[in-house]
């Protein structure tokens, strides 16, 4: 190499990668402390009121219909021989793969250190939190007689028997109860700094006393705020060896989580997969139902962020950049489940046993052929669609695609549980299942429960975890936020 | 009140009492109403009870907490021969028309619980028809009549005012309908009255007459004589619409006689099988045991038989005017002349040991033309001489007409509901001045009668009666009458104005002049030995026969969709109509409709594309993707069809259509079952009743509507139309096909002379490893007590050896024999598919019924259904084929070893025990369902509502809704067994508790010997226990002596689903089928086997290389018989 070339090599310059920011807008830190805790602090705004109104009541159907089943008997579902499991369960691993999302943000992106997980893994662990409690009615209320439920823990009881460990339905217990237990534990533990700024940001006002008159109320509020952050906050000071403790038990609690995200939807899918039933008996379902589950998980991450950001104003915390990040995960996601449906076929074809066979083509072109075409179209088809950076930039229509996930997912668990069941070994047994009324509500009910606990979330904790955003600002990073120099300083 | 119930001395309260005048009765009857009316409602102590208790809780809110209170009544005197759990068993019989079905009855302090077979009277062997198992029902009925209209003293009083008024004018306004009876006692008691009251007219009714063939034998032997045939001789019948196996009298014997020719031990013995030749016009359970089937209607079948019958003759170088008078009779009818020539030439080849029944609902001169045959074929037929038969209800209704009829005496029955109507009975029954019904049910006669005197159910009352064939039978009460109720014969004697009006003296009395010496054996023995009817030496005299025969009767008529033939069949559900209101019977599924709840107009599937055709209404669904014609996706072509009828989300949704016969009208839903001659509809009578209880409320629809007295059996000139009505029939089977799966295995005889391990070589698993791998070879019993078994919750103790415990006897260890390990064994050769097991489980395990509506759900909670597949010769899934094959299997738990229901229990209620049963601990189950998802058998029940403490029609209302259990319902249950409660899970336990108590019985005759195994034989499980025909055997099947491990040593054995390797203690025998080879259409294999060759077995291309696996099974597997066929591309 002589000087000249050197001399020109000096003078190129690399392309500038224009990754976009994480936090657009040149926002400061103040900023991102007040928008956050702003929406905690602020008047209840009036859609807030009128959302919670109505899903109170979409939420009590869930109460009624849970209240006739347990006073009356299974029966009021559409249950019957041979399909002895149906919505309940169907809703039950719904629920449950939409609870995927959260820690999988939280825990696996943590430790991939994907900055970009930041400002939505706080909401998407409400999100998994409260799903996991609308996932739970379900196993726990499609049970015969519900009082006796606590017979599935290894509790000692007058049968002096324990449980039967070999069973799928005993792993789902503790497997849900331990996602249920490591997620609340993410997520308060996540939040400890953030209640912490409520707390001191309320003490503030009430030192500077600025209430009066209609203030009042105000203050009230605040009096509130400081003990109830103060008791959750758990004495937070900002301290550095408090940041160092909590950095720690932020990366061991993600430690343990990762490894979740898998078993809980593996050990769900065993549920089907340990049967015999064509249909169900068969390996690829906890691969399989890992990525259905991450993908309806991302799905709802979407439909409840989107809205969130428009109503809030988020755009400078929630970005394009975050969304394409979802919709590609979408993409690849449904992409193995799309693979997934397609090789059912080819080893049921491949494996040579009628009944298999005859149990996936039933699945798509039976009785229930309506079901099977949902579950494609939807969730093969639409993230297809993602591809496209066009259609990723278009919030909307990312939002409708989003709720299709949803219900080609709902579906995806309603062909499996269903059509295996309706038509199974002996054709004399062969039924068929429509849902109650009470099945109906009682599932839509859940969705009002749901968003009863995601508005009190959004009324009372903070919506993103403040430090967090602040680490991936481009003002946090000490070497200028525009490209780095050959980044060879470190 | 009766102070019989009282022993020890007799005390008076008053001397009202002691002269216990009508008043003092009545006061006694109205303090304590016994029965009924404490059942019913709620009176003032309970009221004030619960009152009392509800304002004593009312301010604690606490009302759900408090515990059932119940009041328990200790023995002060401990009754003679009862220990209270120890069921004491008592003979008697259920009273018919015809047949008394002798029966022994278990009863638990002193309430009979349930009904099984006589073993001593060997004709039936100990089994019954399904009606017998639920007539026990109807003891408990709460709707059944419990009180007359007048107290019983008054009812006293007013037959022997009856008897008086009567007897002053020789009976001349007193006219008698009775339903028939085989009772010598009323024998006795009607010629009485007849002598005492000359001028009285006696007439018998049953709307479903079976002695057609009687009455032909009087034309053509000059007396009434009964045909008795002996088919376990037979090697070839020829059954010509008769029903002999299911619902003709003494069909339970019939039927037993008949399975015996087909009992086949191993290959060798195909030959020695019997073949079943079946000419029919509705599809029933004996055309589908038949080897080689017809349908024609039944107004051909006198054609039929006369062409029959001239090559008979023919063949046995008879001729004369017989021979010419059946081929002249014989012209107006086309049918396949092969069939009739081989078919004839069968019977002739076979003479000695061949019969030809005739169905009850022929005309004389089709039964004269088979008692010639029978004679001219030597068959083994019996005939002996019975009573004459009395006058007919038209003969009543003539007397009352004319108007001059004091008192009209109905003795059960309902002529009101079931008379024809032309006759218009209930028009007629006004006219008489006084009209007395005796009856145990509430019905439309009971509403129209101006007395009636409620009747005790059988087992309460005194009496006696004769089986089919003579066999004297004693009628034995079980339990006081639970209602102030009156004996039949009581009845009679008060109005005959006899001396004894004690039922028991009466029988007692009978039984003297019959011949018999000791009562008390007769009693104990259930029957006086040697009592049966003696057979005459009758000859046929051809030109007795040709002077019987009435051609017209004979011709053939031209039918068409326009121009029906319509039958009248008593119902599977209701009989006659007896049993309407009783919940067993409602929800027995029809053995080939598989219908509960209703009854549907039976039409044939080409009679229902005509009419789809002409009328535009359609029957049959839409063609769906999976259709054949489906151009949709080639590999989902024809891989499931439609169902038959048009099931709309798992409800058969029919179309209700209007039938008119002869200028009358009904409506019903239609029901397409294949195997139907196309032109005849079938109308099953007995439902729809109007005045009947809750169960039967609003049930099917009244056949006997139409029905009138020249048409009896069958009626032509009917025609349907459609409506764009439609009607939810519960049907507890929505799909027909087997869709070629080899679930039931069946093969020609000749075929598994062949290929003896045919049943073996069929299925995933000819396909499969060996399912206990290296051990595969072993034996049975190696594998019953040697082999891991899965899925206890508990250790694993050597089966074959002593339990644990026994341990701390250690010196003592002889004692102590190996648990036994039970099994069942199916031989579907033999199964009928009659569902007598289904009843008879049902009533010794407590089963609930649940009602249309739950049915129409799926959630029917039979422990034990029978499947029953259709299969035709062409392999076509989409079309209800015309022509079928049927096969029936009993399905209930098949006790699998490695059950897969065990293992996902998250609570361990059901489990494996060390005899080797799938038990069900109905505590521990919090009713996940998760066991019934993962069986493949789906034989697990889920209690989805409180079945037993909600009425039907309640279960949604939950707490809202009364929480019932009636008194008499709950009587009836079997104290051995759990009742269930909502939430759990259900299924057959082998009956445990029968095993139970052969144990304690064993142990007991053990004494202090070692011998406490329980011999082979002395556990019948229920199902077992009733099958007339012995195709379920149970037994140990760790000895290799028993009669189950000898049945699960034929080849033919083979396990439902084998290659799953649950490997069920329950196999199944294979069927056979004996077709002629020289018949038209005679197949190589049966229809299903040839389905399973062409779709799944190696007759398909699919992924089977011959050469992969030829060697090993061979066998079945590339035999000629579809070689020829397409096969379709997988």
């Amino acid at each position: 190499m002589d000087a000249s070339q050197a001399a020109l090599l000096a003078k190129v310059q690399p392309a500038e990668l224009h990754e976009q920011a994480l936090v657009t807008n040149d926002r400061d830190f103040n900023w991102v402390t007040d928008k956050i805790c702003r929406i905690v602090e602020t008047k209840t705004p009036t859609w807030w009121w009128v959302c919670m109104a109505v899903a109170l009541m979409t939420a009590s159907f869930t109460g009624v219909g849970l209240l006739w089943l347990v006073s009356t008997g299974v029966g009021v579902w559409g249950l019957a021989n041979p399909i002895n499991w149906g919505w309940a369960i169907v809703n039950f691993v719904f629920w449950i793969g939409i609870g995927h999302a959260g820690t999988l943000i939280s825990a696996v992106l943590c430790l991939l250190k994907q900055g970009w997980r930041t400002s939505i893994n706080r909401a998407a662990e409400a999100m998994t939190i409260f799903a996991v409690v609308c996932a739970g009615i379900f196993p726990l209320f499609h049970v015969g007689r519900v009082w006796f439920a606590w017979w599935l823990f290894p509790i000692p009881n007058s049968n002096a028997i324990w449980p039967q460990f070999r069973s799928p339905l005993e792993w789902d217990v503790f497997a849900v109860s331990t996602y249920g237990t490591v997620s609340v534990l993410f997520w308060y533990m996540g939040m400890i700094p953030d209640l912490g700024v409520l707390r001191d940001r309320a003490m503030q006002r009430l030192s500077k006393g600025a209430y009066e008159g209609a203030g009042l109320l105000a203050k009230g509020m605040d009096v509130f705020r400081k003990n109830f952050y103060a008791i959750f906050a758990m004495g937070w000071r900002n301290a550095g060896n408090h940041w160092r403790n909590y950095e720690m038990a932020y990366l061991i609690l993600a430690g343990i989580s990762t490894p979740l995200v898998l078993s809980v939807h593996t050990i769900v899918s065993f549920d089907f997969a340990l049967a015999v039933l064509p249909g169900w008996h068969t390996t690829i379902f906890p691969p399989y139902f890992v990525a259905g589950a991450i993908f309806s998980g991302f799905g709802m991450v979407l439909t409840l962020m989107l809205p969130l950001r428009a109503l809030y104003g988020l755009h400078d915390l929630i970005t394009q950049r975050h969304i394409d990040n979802m919709c590609k995960i979408c993409l690849g996601t449904g992409s193995i489940v799309g693979y997934a449906y397609i090789m059912e076929f080819f080893i049921a074809w491949y494996g040579a046993n009628p009944y298999e066979s005859f149990a996936f083509i039933n699945r798509a072109f039976g009785q229930y052929w309506w079901a099977y075409v949902m579950m494609f179209s939807c969730n093969v088809f639409t993230p297809q669609l993602f591809w496209f950076k066009k259609v990723r930039a278009n919030a909307a229509l990312v939002w409708v695609m989003s709720i299709f996930i949803n219900v080609g997912m709902w579906f995806e668990r309603f062909v499996i549980t269903v059509t295996s069941l309706a038509n199974d070994f002996l054709p004399s047994s062969w039924g068929y299942y429509s849902p109650t009324m009470v099945d109906i509500l009682t599932f839509f009910g859940t969705f009002g429960l749901f968003s009863v606990l995601f508005l009190l979330f959004l009324r009372f904790l903070p919506l993103m975890p403040i430090a967090e955003v602040k680490f991936v600002m481009p003002a946090a990073d000490p070497h200028g936020h525009h490209g780095d120099e050959k980044g060879d300083h470190h | 009140m009766n102070n019989s119930e009282f022993s020890g001395p007799r005390y008076w309260k008053s001397l009202d009492s002691l002269a216990e005048t009508p008043a003092f009765k009545d006061w006694v009857e109205r303090e304590f109403p016994a029965g009924a009316s404490e059942m019913e409602g709620v009176n003032r102590r309970q009221f004030m009870k619960v009152m009392a208790a509800s304002f004593g809780l009312a301010g604690l809110g606490m009302a759900g907490c408090r515990r059932p209170e119940q009041t328990i009544l200790p023995y002060s005197k401990q009754p003679e021969n009862v220990i209270p759990g120890i069921p004491v068993y008592y003979t008697s019989s259920q009273p018919g028309a015809r047949d008394n079905v002798p029966v022994i009855i278990e009863t638990h302090t002193g309430r009979p619980t349930k009904v099984e077979g006589n073993p001593s009277y060997k004709p039936y062997g100990g089994a019954t028809s399904v009606y017998t198992q639920a007539s026990i029902l109807d003891l408990y009925d709460p709707d059944r009549a419990t009180k007359s209209s007048l107290t019983p003293s008054a009812v006293r009083d007013r037959l022997a005012e009856i008897s008086k008024a009567s007897a002053a004018d020789k009976g001349k306004g007193l006219v008698f309908l009775a339903e028939p009876s085989t009772s010598p006692s009323r024998a006795t008691l009607v010629a009485q009255i007849k002598k005492t009251f000359p001028e009285a007219t006696w007439t018998e009714y049953t709307p479903v007459d079976q002695s057609a063939s009687e009455q032909a034998a009087k034309a053509v032997f000059g007396s009434t004589l009964r045909a008795l045939p002996d088919f376990s001789k037979a090697k070839r019948v020829l059954s010509l619409d008769a029903d002999f196996i299911h619902s003709s009298d003494s069909a339970i014997g019939l039927a037993r006689a008949f399975t015996k020719t087909r009992k086949v031990k191993d290959s060798k013995d195909a030959k020695k099988m019997s073949r079943l030749y079946s000419v029919e016009s509705a599809l029933t359970l004996t055309g589908s045991m038949a080897d080689h089937r017809l349908r024609l209607s039944s107004s051909q079948m006198g054609a039929f038989i006369a062409q029959v019958g001239a090559v008979v003759l023919e063949k046995k170088h008879v001729a004369g005017p017989l021979a010419a008078e059946l081929k002249k009779a014989g012209a107006s009818l086309k049918v396949d002349a092969s069939w009739v020539d081989e078919c004839a030439a069968d019977l002739a080849d076979h003479a000695g040991h061949s019969i030809i029944v005739a169905g009850e609902h022929l005309s004389q001169s089709v039964h004269a033309i088979v008692i010639a045959l029978n004679d001219a074929l030597a068959a083994p037929v019996k005939y002996v001489a019975v009573p004459d038969a009395a006058a007919g209800i038209e003969a009543t209704v003539a007397r009352l007409n004319k108007g001059d009829v004091k008192t009209l005496v109905v003795l059960g029955g309902n002529p009101v509901y079931d008379a024809p109507v032309d006759l218009e009975f209930g028009t007629a029954l006004a006219k008489a001045e006084e009209s007395i019904f005796i009856s145990g049910i509430i019905n439309e006669t009971s509403e129209a009668a101006s007395l009636l005197i409620a009747r005790s159910h059988y087992l309460e009352s005194w009496g006696d009666g004769r089986t089919f064939d003579g066999t004297l039978v004693p009628v034995q009460p079980m339990i006081e009458p639970l209602f102030p109720t009156f004996n039949d014969l009581e009845v009679l004697a008060r109005l005959a104005g006899a001396d004894t009006t004690d039922p028991y003296a009466i029988a007692q009395a009978t039984f003297k002049a019959e011949g018999g010496k000791a009562f008390s054996k007769f009693l104990s023995d259930g029957l006086l030995e040697g009592s049966e009817f003696k057979a005459v030496n009758a000859k046929v005299a051809p030109a007795t026969v040709v002077a019987a025969l009435n051609i017209d009767e004979l011709k053939a008529f031209e039918l068409s969709a326009s121009q029906l033939e319509v039958r009248y069949a008593p119902s599977s559900h209701a009989g006659d109509g007896r049993f309407a209101n009783n919940g067993w019977m409602m929800e027995c599924p029809d053995p080939i409709t598989k219908l509960t709840w209703d009854n549907a107009i039976l039409i044939s599937p080409r009679l229902a594309k005509e009419l789809e055709e002409q009328q535009g209404i359609q029957i049959f669904p839409s063609k769906k993707p999976m259709n054949k014609d489906s151009e949709f996706f080639e590999g989902a072509k024809g891989t499931l069809q439609n169902n038959k009828a048009e099931f709309k989300r798992g409800k058969e949704h029919a179309v209700v259509a209007e039938l008119t016969i002869n200028g009358r009208k009904i409506k019903a839903p239609i029901h397409v079952v294949p195997g139907m001659a196309n032109y005849t509809v079938v109308l099953p009578l007995g439902m729809g009743r109007e005045v009947v209880g809750r169960v039967g409320a609003g049930v099917g629809f009244n056949a006997y509507s139409v029905r009138s007295s020249d048409a009896m059996g069958c009626a032509l000139g009917g025609a349907l139309q459609l409506t764009s009505e439609k009607f939810y029939l519960a049907n507890t089977q929505e799909h027909w096909s087997m869709e070629g799966r080899a679930i039931v295995r069946e093969a020609t005889a000749k075929h598994y002379a062949e290929k003896p391990d045919f049943a073996t070589k069929m299925g995933v698993e000819s396909h499969a490893p060996a399912n206990y791998g290296k051990d595969d070879d072993k034996t049975l019993q190696e594998k019953s007590t040697g082999q891991f078994r899965g899925n206890s919750a508990y250790d694993h103790p050597s089966f074959a050896k002593p339990a644990p415990n026994v341990k701390v006897w250690k010196d003592n260890e002889d004692k102590f024999p190996a648990v036994q390990q039970w099994g069942m064994a199916i031989d579907m050769n033999s199964c009928t598919g009659c569902t007598a097991c289904v009843v008879a489980c049902q009533s010794e395990n407590n089963t609930p019924i649940v009602g249309k509506d739950q049915s129409l759900r799926g959630r029917e909670m039979h422990w034990m259904r029978i499947d029953r597949y259709f299969a035709a010769e062409e392999y076509d899934q989409t079309e209800v084929p015309e022509d079928v094959q049927v096969s029936f299997m009993g399905m209930m738990c098949q006790h699998c070893e490695n059950a897969p229901c065990e293992q996902v229990c998250p609570v361990n209620a059901t489990v494996h025990d060390n005899q080797g049963l799938n038990t069900m601990a109905y505590n521990r189950c919090v009713g996940t369902r998760y066991c019934a998802n993962n069986c493949p058998y789906k034989v697990r029940r889920f209690n989805f509502f409180d079945w037993n403490k909600r009425e039907i029609g309640q279960v949604y209302k939950g707490p809202l809704g009364k929480v019932d259990e009636p008194e008499l319902q709950k009587m009836q249950k079997n104290p051995n067994v759990t009742v269930r409660m909502r939430g759990v899970m259900e299924k057959c336990t082998y009956c445990t508790q029968r095993i139970e108590s052969a144990k304690i019985e064993q142990k007991r005759l053990a004494g202090a010997s070692a011998d406490i195994a329980i011999k082979d034989g002395a556990i019948k499980t229920a199902c077992q226990q009733v099958c007339p025909t012995d195709a379920i055997t149970f037994g140990d099947i760790s000895d290799a002596n028993s009669e189950v491990s000898k049945m699960k040593a034929s080849d033919r054995n083979y396990s439902v689903l084998g290659y799953l390797n649950a490997r069920p203690r329950t196999t199944y025998l294979a069927r056979l089928r004996n077709p002629n080879p020289k018949m038209p259409k005679a197949y190589k294999k049966p229809y299903s086997y040839t389905q399973y060759d062409k779709r799944y077995g190696h007759g398909s291309v699919a992924g089977h290389g011959a050469d992969a696996h030829g060697a090993d099974h061979g066998a079945a597997a590339h035999d000629d018989s579809h070689s020829t066929e397409a096969h379709p591309a997988h």
